[in-house]
């Protein structure tokens, strides 16, 4: 796929990382749907997902609530809760393939060569054991390290995710931490092993906006520094922005866009897409009313037929009543809507002009 | 911003709430710390405006919510209403006077008894308050929730068969009932999703419009806050370090705190229209229960030098209408680097 390794000249960085590897991805997904049992009958809450992410590659995979991110990632380690009732499709890492690979092959992967982080720290941190302790599990498992050494390697994961006094830390339990703290050891737990792809699910949402930013930079410099791809899942447009090379768009349980990121904030393909974007209030006039999308997601027991975005998009025709494919769309660009080629959608605009006027004036 | 819906007059003299040097102090289990969650603040809110308060969590702000609608007695301070301290009225006359003043808190679910249907939440308020006969207060039930634009069979059911928004919208419409003056509106659209935030934004500025309702609108996204209000207010640690017209805070901001808030949010752009310089700052915020001497912000300051630590910066008036407590907010080209 040729897609996964295109980039804009200003977010190089990634690539440039990964060199000639850029042409075979690191993981490669195929035709992913997972289906549930429920009390209301079998639920399909995801469907042909397809992407790929190159080695060293940051991409960001958003969505609103409800519309599978979250699923996704965690199928990727087969991490299903137990009512999972179908789980189709091929999960290509590196020659071996996830969805069907022994538990014992899982495992070797799990924690080691795919880590992944998630929205809470304080839920994924055990409170009964050091910090200390929980970083170098991984290592322990993985690794013929003794313990000396893994205490060792834990304090130099520690200083490389910014905490002062690593060797003071490292026997911290983890209420003694703070929230951004807490968000660093999980990072150091996820990186100890040097995983070729972190996935990190929320890692900021729970943070306040002068951490958030911390914690953001961190995991870019370190997944550059690192080579480690980076899988980062969120609803806000924003953290993708900034942090990502490309954006992966679910709605209702299906990638609908998948571009590089800059390409897809300045000129999104599909409508939802746009519909995201221009509902945030830093792209609006202030005061004015904000645009929204009209309606709501649909609940999984009543996926519309054809384009499932089509009840609530203002573009929808005859043709968005057929079934919707993945279609490529040339400069590393793929989108699910039969329009997008008619359409001219808005996106992002510049605001830098207006307020650097405005900075300019002497207080 | 030639496009924008232009932001009403708003008389700068006709005070609706009044707030001075308010504390508030929160004695911790152990009875040996003291939590000061608020820490001498002190503004005024102008009737018919937005008035928004932006702060990072334990930044107090919240406290101050609660205590302007009197859900939070004061530790030391005071708050008027309208020119009247309502701690002074007799009780009856106590809680026919807070109906003027309502919240409405962040989480919809935690907000609505789940057994109870839709209308007799949105009629509690009225049945307490006993005005007029009970078809006399259904029918302003119902209004209520058809300003907000949920239909009347809406009314019948309960909150679980409810998306977010909606549930959002008859928090709002219960708040309504009463005809309050000022809505302390906390986290207001932080649970919903991005799509539906913009609808429910567009519904409270409809609301004040028709209504001529005073908001305070409290956020830790700076997104929001800059959009709907038209002053803000940056808490830190229990305290003010900014407050101005909009504008002014987000295009011109005074203290270095509001800077840093400003550039460390993400912004979704492509990175040829962001900003290259970025503010990132050290550690986290202090504990409301030991906070640092002087000025609040002083440990997370690049620009903190000894006075900083002697002394608690005065809130000065350093343009019109623009509020800053910091030592160095008034030398040329602070913060420009």
């Amino acid at each position: 796929m040729k897609g996964a390794s295109r980039t804009t000249p200003q977010t190089d960085d990634a690539n440039a990382a990964s060199g000639k590897a850029a042409s075979t991805p690191l993981l490669s997904v195929r035709g992913l749907g997972i289906r549930f049992k429920t009390s209301q009958g079998q639920l399909q809450a995801t469907r042909g997902i397809d992407f790929d992410v190159a080695p060293g590659e940051r991409v960001g995979i958003v969505g609103e609530s409800g519309c599978g991110k979250t699923i996704t990632g965690l199928s990727i380690l087969r991490l299903l809760p137990g009512n999972v009732a179908k789980f189709d499709g091929s999960i290509r890492f590196d020659g071996l393939d996830l969805a069907t690979c022994s538990t014992s092959k899982l495992r070797a992967v799990r924690g080691r060569r795919i880590a992944m982080i998630f929205q809470e720290p304080m839920s994924a941190l055990d409170p009964v054991f050091t910090v200390g302790h929980q970083i170098s599990e991984a290592l322990r498992i993985h690794t013929k390290l003794g313990a000396k050494e893994a205490r060792e390697k834990a304090i130099e994961m520690l200083r490389s995710v910014g905490i002062a006094s690593p060797e003071r830390r490292i026997d911290d339990y983890p209420h003694q931490l703070s929230g951004g703290m807490r968000q660093r050891v999980m990072i150091a737990a996820a990186l100890i092993c040097g995983p070729q792809l972190l996935i990190a699910d929320e890692p900021t949402t729970a943070l306040d906006v002068t951490v958030q930013a911390q914690i953001l930079e961190l995991l870019r410099e370190l997944s550059i520094k690192s080579k480690t791809a980076l899988m980062l899942i969120t609803h806000d447009l924003g953290v993708v922005a900034e942090t990502c090379t490309r954006m992966i768009t679910m709605y209702a349980g299906e990638v609908i866009e998948d571009s590089p990121v800059d390409d897809a904030l300045l000129k999104p393909l599909h409508p939802y897409t746009s519909g995201l974007l221009r509902s945030l209030p830093h792209l609006s006039p202030r005061h004015a009313d904000l645009p929204s999308i009209p309606g709501r997601v649909p609940s999984l027991a009543e996926m519309p037929a054809g384009c499932r975005f089509r009840p609530r998009c203002s573009h929808a025709t005859k043709a968005c009543e057929g079934e919707q494919t993945l279609q490529d769309a040339g400069g590393g660009r793929k989108v699910r809507c039969v329009r997008f080629r008619e359409l001219d959608l808005p996106g992002a605009v510049d605001q830098r002009a207006e307020r650097s006027k405005a900075v300019a004036v002497p207080q | 911003m030639t496009d924008a819906a232009p932001a009403r007059q708003i008389d700068t003299s006709d005070t609706i709430v009044s707030v001075r040097d308010l504390e508030v102090r929160f004695q911790t289990q152990d009875r040996r710390g003291m939590l000061r969650a608020i820490d001498g603040v002190s503004f005024d809110v102008r009737r018919g405006e937005t008035f928004g308060i932006i702060g990072e969590s334990g930044s107090g702000k919240t406290t101050v919510g609660r205590a302007l609608v009197l859900l939070q007695k004061p530790t030391a301070g005071s708050i008027q209403h309208n020119g009247l301290n309502p701690q002074e009225l007799p009780a009856r006359d106590f809680r026919k006077h807070r109906r003027d003043y309502q919240i409405i808190f962040q989480d919809p679910n935690a907000a609505l008894n789940p057994r109870m249907t839709i209308l007799s939440s949105v009629l509690e308020p009225l049945d307490l308050a006993g005005e007029g006969n009970a078809e006399q207060r259904r029918q302003r039930a119902l209004q209520a929730l058809d300003r907000v634009g949920l239909s009347a069979e809406i009314g019948a059911r309960y909150p679980h068969q409810l998306s977010g928004g909606q549930k959002q919208r008859v928090l709002i419409a219960r708040a309504l009932t009463l005809q309050p003056k000022l809505i302390v509106c906390d986290e207001v659209v932080a649970a919903l999703d991005m799509s539906i935030r913009g609808d429910v934004l567009n519904l409270f500025a409809r609301l004040q419009r028709e209504l001529g309702l005073t908001y305070v609108f409290i956020t830790h996204d700076l997104s929001i806050v800059s959009h709907i209000s038209n002053r803000v207010a940056v808490m830190y640690l229990g305290r003010f370090t900014e407050l101005g017209p909009t504008d002014a805070v987000t295009e011109r901001p005074l203290h270095p705190y509001t800077q840093a808030l400003l550039s460390a949010e993400p912004m979704a752009v492509p990175s040829g229209m962001r900003e290259d310089r970025r503010i990132i700052l050290e550690g986290e915020i202090p504990s409301p229960l030991d906070p640092p001497s002087g000025c609040r912000f002083r440990t997370r300051c690049r620009y903190a030098q000894a006075v900083c630590a002697d002394q608690s910066p005065e809130w000065r008036e350093l343009a019109p209408d623009h509020w800053v407590a910091c030592h160095f907010a008034d030398r040329p080209n602070f913060g420009a680097n």
